[in-house]
């Protein structure tokens, strides 16, 4: 085990990331357009001969340093460490692919810090021209990280070519393939206006809070060219957004299909939902920025700019929930799935087993099978990057009212991951031999009943004519020979797993799979 | 501060509008009205807030009517609407929703104005008219609620009705009446239609009406400590454009969280009720009559039968009438010890309220 299974009660661990990703994007999207809106604020004041802005904008500017340089840097950490625990296969995968581009990244970032500290002490220290140029350096340096994370990013909705060399140990030799997909384009540009709208919406917050009586003209001119910064994006935000959506794979667009007509549960109406909310927030910001700002710049409130505010915080979440949501069920298209599972070693797993393969999960103490210890860790290990126990996405609620047979059924779809099932849209392929499954089926039978009710599930491959359903539902356990000699391979199997899993390397099972693929890659080279 | 002249052009369509509807004498008399402006002034929104989503409740209400069937396909058709017609999920949540929130901000409303000595002369009827008018919405809710006719709506409805079948002599009258016969079923889900969509409507928008009437009459009530101030200290916007726009701008905030909440949280269908299974152990109703509901469970621990139900029914109503006529406890614009005493009170009803609902859902059983 290399790491601790990373169980966050009633919110799940996807959440976390989310309100953590959320507050992150807030505040580094404004960290990127206040960089260009400062420089710019500043350049205008010394041409229109506007010194009274100076003295607002040196308080801004200390504003953007504490609460990008703290608050974004630190919201910057979290979502390493959350997206670390939660998923680690996937984050293992970027990290690994993306080396070059982290190292311009944080370079990028260090640059950035460095100047927001510079322009803001030096105001009034150095001269008006130097100062516009340190500006401007950071301007530069921010959308360099912008630059730089968008490629990063869209790269797992959109991997395009790069699959072409997934699992062949030289996936970092083809970092430019996988940078400049499809969506990167039309997200840079999204998200640049993203930057410059927040950059007004910051601002509005800022100066809503100057004395509308006391520095009257100032805080009007202020407020009302701030309030402009919102209008780029209504310009040009719809026709980046649909020039993105012409690039998310067709199978991938379905998904916005899927919460039309219902809200049944289990039917994955999230991507529906958050579009709606996104098109409505992002629709009504400006229209409210027109009647609290632009109308009466003056008498603007504190409040009202944080309800502004408020409203960009619920178009960003749902546009980025949206985003994560439309990648379903894949962590990065078509290479690794959700559940941290790879495409190209579903085959293997299914054969020697899951626990086995998986340097994450813990070690069982009780290695009779089938047990519903190795079903926790099978629900720890592919369920519980998505799902809760009675929280969010709460296995026990969707699990509940069926008995261990229904339950056994649902399992046996998710295992064979057939186009033509419900689930297939937005659910991995649930992957492990058959004692495995059989242990997770009982332990999600003692979850939702309480007691282990009914029913064994015999997962093995199709033996019969194309077509013929060999789900074989049996009532007793003891007596079924095949899923017992099964049981014993995977029994065997898992008294070994703690000690090949401490010396294996964490992509062990891709280089297996590398292997069948490509003979001569080793993934050992791996950066 | 912005002129009144940018919200009304000057156009060739506005002037054949404005010779024949007057529109300029309108926006001349609005821009007449003004609004205090003072620490406080953010509670001036909230009845406004309130009209918004009663508004959103009309008009859903009237795309629900498309699908909706009372009577024996009352679940069906619900179940139609959520889980196969296209959208109807988002109008019924955003009903359902709209009916809370509107609850919920009238409740804020009523306190604000409460604690800010609205109801003080010659403001009586507003006071009056706005008890009527969120007694009205608590109606709405409780009629509404039983629509979908799912199991929680039929066994929270037959809880509901029980409590005034206990009323001396009226009361089993009552509760007959509003049931349609022994039994909460089919007659009574029409019965409950009719309120909800023509008799209840037709008393609310009246009331409304005078309600509104009765604020563009008075003003809006300045708090005391503004009333302190002298004259020329006081701050004020015109109502129009200014105040009408910042209205229009935080509904606009209002519809996003109502959006907000109907798409993370849609309003999901239990299963059809069905009279001959238990009721669930989880029943309760809405949110908003959790206070009285524990009050009177409360009553019926300690004093077991009809006395306690009785008990509890009269300690409740006399409280709410208490409530009611406070204007005349405190009707003078400057607090004496009565106005004090009435603070002290709205205090201690608020605390009740919080406290019981808290107590309620804290002692709610987990479900079957």
């Amino acid at each position: 085990m290399n790491y601790p299974v990373w169980d966050v009660p009633v919110i799940g661990s996807g959440w976390t990331i989310g309100i953590i990703a959320i507050i992150h994007i807030l505040i580094s999207h404004f960290a990127v357009g206040g960089g260009i809106f400062l420089p710019m604020a500043e350049a205008k004041a010394i041409r229109e001969g506007r010194k009274d802005w100076f003295p607002a904008l040196e308080k801004f500017s200390k504003f953007f340093l504490i609460l990008t340089g703290v608050f974004g840097a630190m919201t910057g950490v979290g979502i390493w460490f959350s997206i670390g625990l939660a998923n680690p296969e996937g984050t293992s995968a970027l990290i690994h692919n993306f080396v070059f581009g982290w190292a311009i990244e944080w370079v990028f970032f260090l640059v950035e810090l460095t100047l927001a500290a510079a322009y803001y002490y030096t105001w009034g220290k150095v001269s008006e021209r130097d100062h516009l140029r340190l500006g401007w350096a950071y301007a530069i340096a921010s959308i360099g990280t912008l630059v730089i994370i968008t490629g990063i990013l869209t790269f797992k909705l959109t991997p395009g070519g790069w699959l072409a060399f997934a699992g062949s140990g030289e996936e970092p030799h083809h970092f430019f393939e996988a940078f400049f997909n499809a969506g990167y384009l039309p997200s840079l540009g999204l998200r640049i206006l993203v930057c410059v709208s927040l950059a007004g919406i910051w601002a509005l917050v800022y100066f809503g809070g100057m004395d509308g009586e006391t520095e009257g003209p100032t805080k009007e001119k202020l407020v009302r060219w701030a309030a402009k910064w919102i209008l780029p994006a209504y310009a040009l935000m719809p026709v980046f957004a649909l020039w993105y959506y012409t690039t998310i794979p067709a199978d991938h667009r379905e998904l916005f299909q899927l919460g039309v007509s219902t809200i049944g549960q289990g039917a994955f109406t999230h991507v529906t939902r958050m579009a709606l909310m996104a098109v409505l927030s992002s629709a009504t910001i400006a229209l409210v920025i027109f009647l609290f700002a632009w109308l009466f710049p003056r008498e603007l409130t504190r409040g009202q700019g944080l309800a502004i505010l408020f409203l960009a915080l619920l178009a960003t979440a749902s546009g980025e929930s949206v985003r994560e949501f439309l990648r379903k069920p894949f962590v990065v298209n078509g290479y690794l799935y959700s559940n941290g599972v790879r495409v190209l070693n579903i085959d293997k797993v299914n054969r020697v087993g899951y626990l086995a393969n998986s340097p994450w999960a813990k070690p069982v103490t009780d290695t009779t099978l089938p047990s519903p210890e190795i079903g926790l860790r099978m629900f720890q290990g592919q369920c519980m990057a998505c799902h809760t126990v009675d929280g969010y996405r709460s296995m026990k609620r969707l699990a509940g009212g069926r008995d261990g047979k229904a339950i056994g059924s649902i399992l046996k779809i998710l295992k064979d991951h057939k186009p033509e099932s419900p689930y297939y849209k937005y659910m991995p392929p649930l992957v492990g031999n058959a004692a495995e499954i059989e242990s997770l089926r009982q332990y999600l039978d003692i979850m939702a009943n309480g007691k282990l009710t009914s029913g064994v599930v015999d997962t093995r491959p199709k033996p019969a004519k194309a077509g013929a359903d060999t789900t074989v539902v049996r009532t007793d356990s003891a007596k079924v020979a095949p899923v017992a000699d099964s049981l014993k391979v995977a029994k065997d199997s898992l008294k070994v797993a703690p000690k090949d899993t401490a010396k294996a390397p964490a992509s062990k099972a891709s280089a297996d799979t590398a292997k069948a693929v490509k003979p001569k890659a080793d993934t050992a080279k791996r950066p | 501060m912005a002129k009144s002249s940018s919200v009304a052009p000057e156009s060739r369509v506005y002037r054949w509008l404005d010779e024949r509807l007057g529109i300029s004498e309108i926006v001349e008399l609005a821009g007449k009205k003004r609004v205090p402006e003072h620490k406080h002034s953010f509670w001036y929104y909230w009845g406004g807030i309130t009209l918004f989503f009663f508004l959103v409740m009309c008009v859903t209400g009237v795309l629900l009517l498309v699908y909706y069937r009372p009577g024996d396909g009352a679940y069906e058709s619900v179940r139609l609407i959520t889980y196969d017609i296209k959208f109807g999920w988002l109008v019924r949540s955003i009903h359902s929703w709209s009916a809370n929130l509107m609850v919920a901000a009238a409740f804020v409303h009523m306190f604000s104005a409460f604690f800010m000595k609205a109801y003080r002369r010659p403001r009586e009827f507003l006071w009056f008219t706005g008890i009527g008018l969120l007694s009205l919405s608590m109606l709405f809710g409780f009629s509404g609620y039983l629509l979908p006719m799912d199991e929680l709506a039929y066994f929270a409805t037959k809880v509901g009705l029980a409590i005034p079948a206990t009323i001396p002599v009226v009361g089993p009258w009552i509760a007959d009446l509003a049931r349609g016969g022994p039994e909460v079923g089919a007659y009574t889900v029409s019965r409950f239609f009719a309120l909800h969509v023509v008799v209840l409507p037709a008393m609310f928008v009246p009331l409304l009406g005078i309600h509104l009437a009765l604020v563009q009459k008075h003003g809006m009530s300045i708090p005391e400590s503004e009333q302190a101030k002298p004259e020329k200290a006081r701050k004020s916007i015109p109502f129009f454009p200014n105040f009408a726009m910042k209205d229009m701008a935080v509904w606009l905030i209002a519809l996003n969280v109502l959006g907000f909440l109907a798409a993370v949280y849609p309003w999901q269908l239990g299963p059809a009720a069905d009279s001959l299974m238990p009721a669930p152990m989880d029943i309760h109703p809405e949110w908003y009559f959790m206070s009285s509901f524990q009050i009177l469970k409360w009553f019926g621990n300690w004093f077991p039968g009809a006395l306690g139900e009785f008990l509890g029914i009269a300690v409740f109503n006399v409280g709410v009438l208490l409530w009611a006529i406070v204007p005349f406890f405190d009707p003078e614009k400057r607090s004496g010890v009565w106005g004090r005493r009435v603070t002290w009170f709205g205090i201690f009803v608020v605390f009740v309220i919080l406290l019981t609902t808290i107590w309620g859902y804290a002692v709610l059983p987990a479900g079957k």
